[in-house]
């Protein structure tokens, strides 16, 4: 042990640590980081008003960057690309509406167990057959489980058609802790209840991809044929890590239905969905661990609130999209420190922002050169 | 019994080669420029609403047809609006694909699939721009189902359904001349096979993908036109289930094959149509369980060819 | 002791490997060269021992020592994961590393997988003390300590085969596979790659098999050494073999003498 708190020694030289688990401490700008996150969605229900933000879009943000964070592991560390995650989402969703309307079980705790255990399975399930594809293939086998589960869905009295169930037990909604409780008191435990889990499984992911498991699914991304030949089961790990995604799915599915009361296929399992959370994980930053959940957020706001701020909200998401494959292709939270970079340089010389823009309107001339010479070939037949 | 089941059989004919025209554009993207094009339903929309435009437009320029003669060349006025208003695709297509693809055809595919997810967020906004929330229709259904066909089948079954399912024919048998006798369309087909090899021999790489984007453009709005001539309107949601399903049909033909497509569209087609006949719920899950079953026991598809296009 | 038994494979109308018998580690730690010209059927030997092909005839057989009393294992159609479990390991003709790892990384992980560790969710910096004593050895042992932090893809290309077999290494081989660990190594290296593999096994007494092109090297090093032609086992023995033999010199260098 150090005699100062928090300093190690390494390679004989200090750095500063904070210890969060064994062997996994952060440095003191994460750390600062994670208290202003902590207490930012701590104090969400409060704040959010101040700033006009709705602080329940948020947190359907956060519920679906939670899927999010769960899809990230296929495609931060085993480098797949899975088109199917609403299968989680949605199973989780109504597993709980499942249990309510059909079983009437009235805890809404419960209920979340339940969900988490059904959409588990799910993925125990479709994880068995997929876990041997790659690629594209596994993109579109992911797609076609959970396209065979909306269309079941939609199509099913049990799950009540397009039209969806309600989560209510005799007309009431669920219980919480054992207690019944007015809309906001529901909502607001809910919410605090989600958070706190939302730390433990942050800090369960934290953990696994930097331990040997997560290792190994790094060595299975990378290259199958040489994980394989040192010794790594490599299906059975990506079994596992996908039914370990699915789990983050189901969870906060679980708690949409508790949040909404309603569960409809559309919202929850259709395709696009699987779409947005994937889009989500690229937003915030894939190659971070919060990044994902940072992109739910920003994701749903934007396809969700922008259509009261502007008409064309569509165009709006799609083009802050095009801003991140072009030019922040990190994502968010991945660009933080180039641009906290960047932006220290430009501050000593100003001169490089003149650089910056005359070189965003060169690749755009250079865009509109290619789009005026294509146009010209197509109507006059040459160069 | 036997009548329904022609009736629901031809159904599905129909419904499948739509479904051709636009998984034919979808897979010689994937087949060439290796692009799972997510904008591509978006395509389709948008020839159904151009053609809402272009065909109201040429309509408004000859009598309503009164006899057989007159109505067969309010036929072929619509066909030609038609293909005018898919006409415009090819340079939409074009400028796509040289302004905003091209630049990341190196990248990691989940760029790829981000960068055409948003295409289709921002075509639905000029979508709306264009022709407003509320779905349109040409409105040449009723004349056009005046040319008589019916007697041809034997029983009453829809002249449009006929031209529309003549003309899936007619694109697919010029997409087969295309890629295997045509001389450009064999260039294609070198580049699809090695990008570096047709380089070095002299062919514009940039050249052919744009070709082949604006052409899969081209037959995606084709598609569209055709469900909009018909008794389908055009609205903005329109390209979402196609662009679905065409991913069912490339997979159970096999990704990049364009035999693979057409087979997999009148399969998707006839199976779909049958399911809404025999067995309503299944309708909808009833392609993707054939896909499903594909990608596990034979994942290259029936025709599959990775790659290259045949 | 690692034996082939009558193993077959063909691919279309070629028979790679033509009812191939050979016993290797009879003498644990011995060190067996195999060579041949092009398409004699080298590399789908390896293959089928390791696994990543299966025979269409034959088997491959493993013999433990336990308790004074010898062990027979028919391990056809076991996994490649489970057959290095058995001791079996293969380093690659075209280099198989993880490209976005360190060396450092890259020999941990099958460091931990050869410890059983890549379950564990115990933190990597949290007491894997045994698997970084590894680690350390492994990188010292192959020169690899400079380099220990650099990112596999960016090495060249020397380098990136002796990280390959020392991620073999780090797996506690009793049967080590090499398919040409010297190939794309300049000349005057080639030499160090094969000093550094056979001191290696001389230490841990690994049975090594070694598919080398460079006779120079096979005869300097050879314990013995086995000839494939076409498929099938063309001569086996001592490295004197080599000589006064116009009909292994034609075989392998393709002239007539």
């Amino acid at each position: 042990m150090s005699r100062i708190p928090f300093v190690e020694e390494r390679n004989g030289e200090s750095i500063v640590r904070v210890p969060l688990t064994r062997g996994l401490g952060l440095t003191p700008v994460q750390a600062v980081l994670v208290l202003v996150g902590i207490v930012l969605l701590f104090g969400l229900p409060f704040f959010s008003g101040l700033v006009g933000l709705s602080w329940e879009r948020l947190f359907r943000g956060i519920l679906f960057g939670i899927a999010a964070v769960g899809l990230n592991l296929l495609l931060r560390h085993t480098e797949l690309v899975s088109f199917g995650h609403a299968a989680f989402f949605g199973s989780g969703a109504y597993g709980v509406a499942v249990l309510a309307a059909h079983y009437d079980v009235s805890e809404g705790l419960l209920l979340l167990l339940g969900a988490v255990l059904i959409g588990t399975l799910v993925a125990i399930i479709i994880g068995y057959f997929v876990a041997g594809y790659v690629d594209i293939y596994f993109a579109l086998l992911t797609l076609a489980f959970n396209q065979v589960m909306f269309a079941t869905v939609f199509r099913s009295g049990f799950f009540n058609y397009n039209d969806g169930l309600q989560v209510r037990i005799g007309g009431d909604r669920p219980s919480l802790f054992g207690l019944e409780w007015t809309t906001l008191g529901y909502n607001l435990v809910l919410y605090y209840t989600t958070i706190v889990l939302l730390l433990v499984m942050l800090l369960g992911m934290w953990k696994l991809i930097n331990s040997p498991f997560g290792r190994a699914l790094d060595a299975i991304g990378q290259d199958r044929t040489r994980a394989r030949f040192i010794g790594i089961p490599v299906e059975r790990y990506v079994w596992i890590s996908f039914t370990i995604s699915g789990l983050y799915g189901a969870f906060a599915g679980g708690v949409y239905a508790l949040l909404r009361l309603h569960v409809q296929p559309e919202p929850t399992l259709y395709v696009f969905v699987s779409g947005e959370i994937l889009f989500m994980a690229i937003l915030g930053g894939f190659t971070t661990l919060v990044g994902p959940l940072i992109g739910g957020i920003v994701l749903v706001y934007l396809l969700e609130a922008a259509r009261f701020w502007v008409t064309y909200y569509h165009a709006l998401t799609g083009l802050v999209l095009l801003a991140i494959v072009f030019f922040m292709p990190k994502g968010i939270v991945g660009s933080l420190p180039s641009i906290g970079a960047a932006l220290a340089h430009r501050r000593h010389d100003p001169g490089l922002v003149r650089e910056d823009i005359r070189g965003i309107a060169a690749a755009m001339r250079r865009a509109v050169d290619r789009a005026i010479t294509t146009v010209r070939i197509i109507v006059f037949g040459v160069n | 019994m036997i009548e329904s089941f022609v009736t629901h059989t031809l159904n599905g004919l129909y419904y499948g080669f739509i479904l051709f025209m636009i998984a034919a554009g979808l897979t010689i993207i994937f087949g060439v420029l290796g692009i799972l094009n997510l904008a591509h339903g978006e395509l389709y929309a948008l020839g159904a609403f151009l053609v809402f435009s272009v065909v109201g437009f040429a309509t408004g320029l000859v009598a309503s047809p009164t006899g057989t003669v007159s109505a067969i060349v309010f036929g072929i006025v619509v066909l030609a609006a038609s293909l005018a208003a898919a006409a415009i695709l090819l340079p939409v297509g074009a400028v796509v694909e040289s302004v905003f693809v091209r630049p990341i055809y190196e990248r990691d595919e989940v760029y790829q699939l981000l960068l055409t997810y948003a295409l289709l967020l921002i075509f639905i906004d000029v979508m709306k721009f264009g022709w407003g929330q509320t779905p349109v229709d040409p409105g040449v259904y009723g004349t056009l189902n005046r040319i008589p066909t019916t007697e041809l089948v034997g029983f009453g079954y829809p002249s449009y359904n006929v031209i529309v399912m003549l003309v899936g024919l007619a694109v697919f048998g010029w997409l087969v001349w295309f890629f295997d006798r045509s001389k450009t369309g064999r260039i294609v087909r070198a580049t699809a096979i090695n990008r570096d090899m047709a380089t070095a021999i002299g062919v514009s790489t940039d050249r052919t993908f744009t070709l082949v984007f604006a052409m899969g453009a081209f037959f995606a709005g084709f598609g569209g036109a055709m469900v909009s001539i018909g008794p389908g309107t055009a609205f903005l949601e329109m390209g979402l289930d196609p662009l679905v399903l065409s991913f069912v049909i490339i997979v159970i033909g096999g990704l990049g094959s364009l035999k693979g497509a057409f087979v997999g569209a009148l399969i998707v087609g006839v199976i779909s149509r049958w399911a809404i006949w025999l067995y309503p719920p299944v309708e909808l899950a009833a392609p993707f369980a054939v896909m499903l079953i594909i990608l596990l026991f034979k994942p290259e598809g029936l025709y599959g060819t990775w790659g290259e296009i045949e | 002791m690692l034996e082939a038994r009558n193993l077959r494979k063909e691919f279309g109308e070629l028979r790679a490997t033509d009812d191939v018998s050979l016993a290797f580690g009879e003498t644990p730690g011995e060190m067996v060269f195999i060579v041949g010209p092009n398409g004699a059927g080298k590399t789908t030997l390896v293959n089928l021992l390791t696994g990543l092909f299966e025979p269409d005839r034959g088997s491959v057989v493993v013999h433990t020592e336990e308790n004074g009393t010898t062990v027979e294992e028919d391990i056809t159609g076991m996994a490649p994961e489970d057959r290095v479990e058995a001791g079996l390991v293969r380093s690659f003709q075209i280099v198989h590393v993880f490209e976005e790892m360190t060396v450092r990384e890259n020999v941990r992980t099958a460091a931990l997988s050869r410890y059983d560790k890549t379950l564990s969710m115990r933190t990597l910096d949290d007491g894997h003390a045994e698997v970084e004593g590894d680690v350390d050895d492994l990188l010292a042992r192959f020169r690899l300590e400079d380099i220990a932090d650099e990112v596999a893809e960016t090495l060249p290309h020397g380098d990136r085969k002796l990280l390959d077999v020392a991620m073999a290494f780090a797996l506690d081989p009793r049967y080590l596979l090499l398919d040409e660990p010297t190939s794309g190594v300049a000349t005057r290296e080639k030499e160090y790659v094969i000093e550094t593999i056979v001191e290696a096994s001389d230490a841990e007494e690994v049975t090594t098999v070694t598919i080398e092109h460079d006779m120079d090297l096979v005869k300097n090093y050879a314990d013995r050494l086995v000839v494939l032609h076409e498929g099938r086992v063309f001569r086996e023995g001592d490295p004197d073999l080599l000589e006064n033999d116009p009909e292994l010199r034609q075989v392998l260098l393709g002239v007539d003498e």
